[in-house]
């Protein structure tokens, strides 16, 4: 047995193996990045047999798995919530058609929100798709939730969705382990074409009979301790708690801590299909029911008696931001009190402090990018050149540049270009010639920015696109880039050249710099925009490219050392349109200093002062 | 066993979740149950890092307001970002300068929730023994020298020697010892 302090996408990792789980798919994205290279910690580490890919993007993870698993495997596919957007349609008609090995979607959702567009709640998308969703309160509950997932999935032959929030991904525990063993069940596709293959009258069968397993599900979900589960032990209670995900165990601290065994608790780890018959059991033993869940109205709205509940539509419960522990004590104190019943606790809950620390003006710590950051040289190189233009962008590390001024729209990965071409039409149509560069990750730009160009060439729209190719998914974790061909396995892969993809999407104007030379970016975007405007031109694509400070050693090739001399006169240029960390304003001196530890010594900044009080050592 | 809360404080690459390792790892060792709670993405891009501890049988990760026996802060500003969440009677062990710590305007918080401010130049006695990076360390070792909570000195010393990298063993080890002597005095002054 061995035991280790486990980030809580490692818990979901070891249950995912522990499982037998043979096929694994995933793309990167805040809270659920971890759990594939955990994935590939354990696996290796068991020498297991473990098929683990990083995907193009989600659709794509999602369908790699349904074929492993249609053909008899127990295949698992991961992301972060607006991942599952992205996979909607596969997810929706996979509910339908069903499985024959066990498949587990892992969709992490993010209240807060703390590193996405939206706080969404996945199990929303699980009702939408007819498809049983469990909500885990803890790292160790997640692994038996997976494990417990593939054996439902099996039973009724249907996809499972697992939902952990941010706190079971980002939480660890420590979680004792013993030995993993491969899975060696073979492939064994069986040709049934009214079944993978359906038609639309096919199709309405198959919504029957996913209907039918519900029922059986939810019964089932009844029962299912303890995931599903209340404390009730007397005949009567004037006020109760339902709750799911983190919140219930956030609840049974704050009970425990405060004394209370006299409200009792009905957790609903497995909230979909509703087990109507457990929910009623509660329900009818208690006066008022205070329903606290994450991060939408999914249990409260399944409960259906709006005279007896309390939660969001009753105004108890906020219905935006990450409920974090504090936010449900006040929340339990108000209900309580509305309810005739004795508070937890007669306190601010830290409003004094809060109120106090607000007051001592306390330094505001933005994200930034990092010093020596290459998108940095590339935001201020398009600004210098196009400073009037519209900015489209999008997901990831480079969505920072609206610090810099040169990210005007971030919709969802790969609306730079889609936006791009939009904003082109709606200009055009006035006769206007509207100046627009987007920007997109070289990630971000496999993800889903080819078809977006493909469609933008196609149409006519014109416009420059900056393509910033850093060779890495750096905002979640430095995952290996398609340019790189690096396996998450230790294999080769076949690289694939942005350049090659950006011609093939019909686009005839391609230049490649690198960005630490600024003079010559500058110019490029000029002579791209020229060629935008060119009426024999058309859509201008650069490739701007040099490493990831972070993610590659070598990335700096020469280290120029720099120091600001007296010519800075403080006029705050280099902070508002370069924002290097590394570059501090010396109150004392009323004037630029580099931070000797902070600097990376990429010289770029060489370039950039409208004093020229920037000098090499 | 009652749980103990740790929230550690600082900024990104001030090591905080190493320093929480630490604790976790000796925590581990004594065969308690450990729950914790990290910063990542987008949040950890050059912003506050902040990493909660609980030790005991807590179900939940987070610590609420008002929840934490201890607050570990590498930087002065993030220790009183985070005030709020320690508990009355609580300790506050802070990277600071001894003669300018805390900030008067929270001295009559701090004595109405009964909360002794401790402060060393943890930052400078790491670059003194020639190990900026080491300043986590020394923090615990400052904070171990007053003897609460569930781990003692010596297992958090151990931890210390067992995790540091071979060439830096001795050199974080003497860097233990001269902060928890800091600490010490304090204790017995």
């Amino acid at each position: 047995m061995k035991e280790e302090f486990l980030l809580g996408n490692g818990a979901i990792a070891l249950g995912l193996l522990e499982a037998g789980c043979q096929i694994m798919t995933s793309y990167p994205g805040t809270p659920s990045s971890e759990i594939l290279p955990e994935v590939v910690r354990f696996s290796k580490a068991a020498n297991l047999n473990t098929a683990i890919e990083w995907s193009i993007n989600e659709k794509v993870a999602f369908d790699n798995a349904f074929a492993a698993a249609i053909s008899g495997k127990r295949a698992a596919c991961c992301m972060k919530m607006v991942g599952l957007n992205v996979a909607a349609d596969s997810f929706m008609s996979a509910a339908y058609l069903g499985t024959i090995g066990g498949l587990v979607i892992i969709s992490c959702d993010d209240p807060g929100p703390h590193s996405s567009q939206t706080e969404q709640d996945s199990r929303l998308m699980a009702r939408l798709g007819k498809v049983p969703v469990l909500d885990p309160s803890s790292p160790e509950e997640a692994r038996e939730m997976i494990r417990f997932a593939f054996d439902l999935s099996e039973e009724f032959q249907v996809p499972v969705l697992v939902r952990p929030a941010i706190r079971i991904c980002h939480a660890r525990q420590n979680i004792k382990y013993g030995a993993l063993e491969s899975n060696m069940s073979p492939a064994d596709f069986k040709r049934e074409p009214t079944r993978w293959a359906s038609t639309p009258k096919f199709r309405l069968n198959q919504h029957k009979a996913l209907n039918e397993k519900h029922v059986q599900i939810a019964e089932k979900f009844n029962t299912l301790a303890p995931f599903n589960q209340h404390n009730l032990n007397e005949e009567r209670y004037p006020f109760g708690v339902v709750a799911g995900g983190i919140p219930a165990f956030v609840v049974r601290d704050l009970f425990e801590d405060a004394g209370r065994s006299d409200i009792p608790v009905l957790k609903l780890g497995a909230p979909y299909p509703f087990p109507e018959g457990l929910a009623d059991e509660f329900m009818d033993a208690c006066d008022r029911v205070l329903v606290i869940e994450e991060t939408d109205t999914v249990i409260e709205y399944m409960l259906r008696d709006k005279r007896k509940t309390l939660g969001r539509l009753s105004g108890h419960v906020p219905r935006e931001g990450e409920l974090v522990p504090e936010k449900i004590e006040i929340l339990l104190n108000k209900a309580l009190t509305d309810c005739g019943q004795a508070p937890l606790s007669e306190g601010d809950c830290g409003k004094e402090a809060f109120d106090l620390v607000a007051d001592l003006g306390l330094p505001i710590r933005k994200p930034t990018l990092c010093p020596g950051c290459p998108h940095r040289a590339s935001f201020y190189a398009i600004r210098k050149a196009m400073p009037k233009a519209i900015f489209p962008s999008d997901i990831g590390c480079y969505t920072l540049g609206s610090n810099l001024g040169v990210v005007d729209t971030v919709l969802d990965m790969g609306a730079g270009i889609t936006m791009a071409s939009g904003f082109w039409n709606a200009y055009i149509q006035d006769g206007v010639k509207k100046p627009i560069v987007a920007t997109m990750g070289d990630s971000t730009f496999f993800h889903s920015g080819t078809t977006a160009l493909i469609n933008a060439v196609y149409n006519n729209a014109r416009f420059v696109l900056v393509i910033l190719d850093n060779h890495i998914t750096a905002m979640t974790g430095m995952q290996p880039s398609i340019t790189q061909g690096n396996l998450v396995n230790g294999g080769k892969g076949n690289p694939i050249a942005l350049e090659t993809i950006v011609k093939g999407c019909g686009v005839d104007y391609l230049k490649v710099v690198d960005p630490y030379d600024t003079t010559h970016m500058i110019q490029t975007v000029k002579d791209a925009y020229a060629h935008v405007n060119d009426p024999e031109g058309g859509i201008a694509v650069i490739i701007s490219r040099h490493p990831c400070v972070i993610g590659f050693k070598d990335a700096i090739p020469q280290k120029i050392e720099v120091r600001v001399t007296d010519a800075c006169d403080d006029c705050g240029f280099c902070h508002q349109r370069f924002e290097c960390p590394a570059l501090v304003r010396d109150a004392d001196k009323k004037k630029t200093v580099i931070d000797p530890v902070l600097c990376v010594q990429c010289g770029v900044c060489l370039t950039i002062c409208p004093k020229d009080a920037i000098e090499r050592v | 066993m009652k749980t103990t809360n740790f929230v550690l404080s600082g900024l990104g690459g001030q090591g905080i979740l190493f320093m929480t390792k630490v604790l976790a790892m000796t925590a581990l060792n004594k065969g308690f149950d450990i729950l914790g709670a990290e910063t990542h993405g987008m949040a950890q891009r050059g912003g506050s890092v902040v990493s909660h501890l609980k030790i005991g049988p807590a179900k939940s990760s987070l610590i609420r307001t008002k929840g934490a026996d201890f607050l570990l802060s590498m930087d002065e500003s993030e220790a009183y970002r985070h005030l709020p969440y320690l508990k009355k009677g609580g300790m506050l062990f802070a990277n600071a300068r001894t003669n300018a710590f805390p900030d008067v305007r929270v001295a009559s918080y701090l004595s109405k929730m009964q909360i002794v401010p401790r402060a060393m130049e943890a930052g400078k006695a790491a670059m003194e023994a020639g190990s900026p990076k080491s300043t986590n360390l020394a923090m615990i070792a400052f904070y171990s020298a007053f003897g609460k909570g569930p781990l003692n000195a010596d297992d958090l010393r151990a931890t210390v020697s067992a995790i540091s990298p071979g060439a830096f063993r001795e050199l974080n080890l003497t860097i233990f010892d001269t902060c928890y002597e800091t600490g010490r005095a304090m204790v017995d002054a």
